[in-house]
């Protein structure tokens, strides 16, 4: 076999010039095309669900959450500390009784005062949280 | 004269389908050529063909002019051949019985002694490195242009020149290795 680089070059261009798709290639891709709006949809949708379904999921578990964060604060370390200021409540009230009476009496207006603004307070504060949090998305 | 403008007016216009009925005579052989060049395949090659021009169809809306429309797809190409690659194991050789067939029925030939000379070729060719090799068969393919193939490897023009030359020397060597031998 003697290739000087112009047969070389012949032998070359014949092998891969004429390189090229089956005769019916254009026709079953512009079938695929044809079909693929409705493939599009279809995953489309699906992804939707999916994504809506995760979501879901999401706000589910934050929910979830705050349930059992609140769950968790019961106890037997919170039970325990809860009787033992109960206990000592009543144990000291007989004493503090009579000076309790005296302040309530000069204070009772100022103390029922600061308690409702306290309990407004916390829905407030409670909002405030909520807002600062990353928000539940539920659309 | 098939232009970037004048096909984003048809993806604009909803008229995907005759943007991609331009797309294909301009680079069907091309990203053809490119697959076949990393796969060695003609069946996996046309396989990746129409999925690269599936992903165009999909992606046109989505193309913003920042390269040009053919960087684009050799890039779709390149990056759907390579994964073809991966899921494809083992590889098949520009050798194999059904390669060498399917290239002679593209290519009839006139005389056994030019068959049997470019079946040697097709053996030389598909020892080359890969790079050597990509740029070789797509060089002969595109009608010799280095600019061409540059922009289909996303290659430099000159390293295309330098692979091309190194595997034109490696070709010329080993084939008077053959004749001398034979």
């Amino acid at each position: 076999m003697s290739t000087p680089d112009s047969e070389l070059d012949q032998h070359l261009q014949a092998l891969f010039a004429g390189l090229d798709t089956a005769a019916d290639f254009d026709a079953r891709l512009m079938a695929r095309l044809r079909a693929e709006p409705q493939t599009d949809a279809t995953e489309r949708a699906m992804r939707a669900r999916q994504q809506e379904r995760a979501r879901y999921r999401r706000a589910v578990s934050e929910l979830q959450s705050w349930r059992r964060s609140m769950l968790s604060l019961l106890t037997l370390d919170t039970l325990g500390l809860a009787l033992l200021l109960i206990v000592a409540a009543i144990t000291t009230w007989p004493r503090l009784g009579r000076d309790a009476m005296d302040i309530s009496h000069q204070y009772g207006p100022y103390i029922l005062i600061s308690l409702g603004i306290l309990i407004a307070a916390v829905p407030l504060l409670g909002m405030w949280a909520e807002q600062t949090r990353r928000p539940i998305r539920l659309l | 004269m098939l232009t970037d403008a004048g096909l984003m007016e048809l993806v604009r216009a909803e008229r995907r389908d005759e943007a991609i009925a331009l797309l294909l005579p301009a680079f069907r052989r091309r990203v053809f050529g490119l697959a076949y060049s990393f796969l060695r395949d003609r069946e996996a090659a046309e396989d990746v063909t129409q999925e690269v021009f599936i992903k165009v169809w999909r992606a046109l809306p989505g193309f913003d002019g920042r390269a040009s429309m053919s960087t684009w797809i050799y890039t779709i190409a390149r990056n759907a051949s390579l994964s073809a690659l991966r899921a494809q194991r083992p590889q098949s050789s520009l050798t194999d019985p059904e390669v060498m067939e399917a290239v002679e029925s593209i290519n009839p030939v006139p005389s056994a002694d030019v068959l049997v000379d470019r079946a040697a070729i097709l053996r030389l060719v598909d020892q080359l490195p890969t790079k050597q090799r990509q740029v070789i068969m797509l060089f002969y393919m595109e009608e010799q242009s280095h600019e061409e193939v540059a922009t289909m490897l996303a290659m430099p023009v000159g390293t295309v020149k330098t692979l091309l030359h190194r595997a034109r020397a490696r070709l010329s060597a080993a084939a008077g290795k053959m004749s001398a031998t034979a």
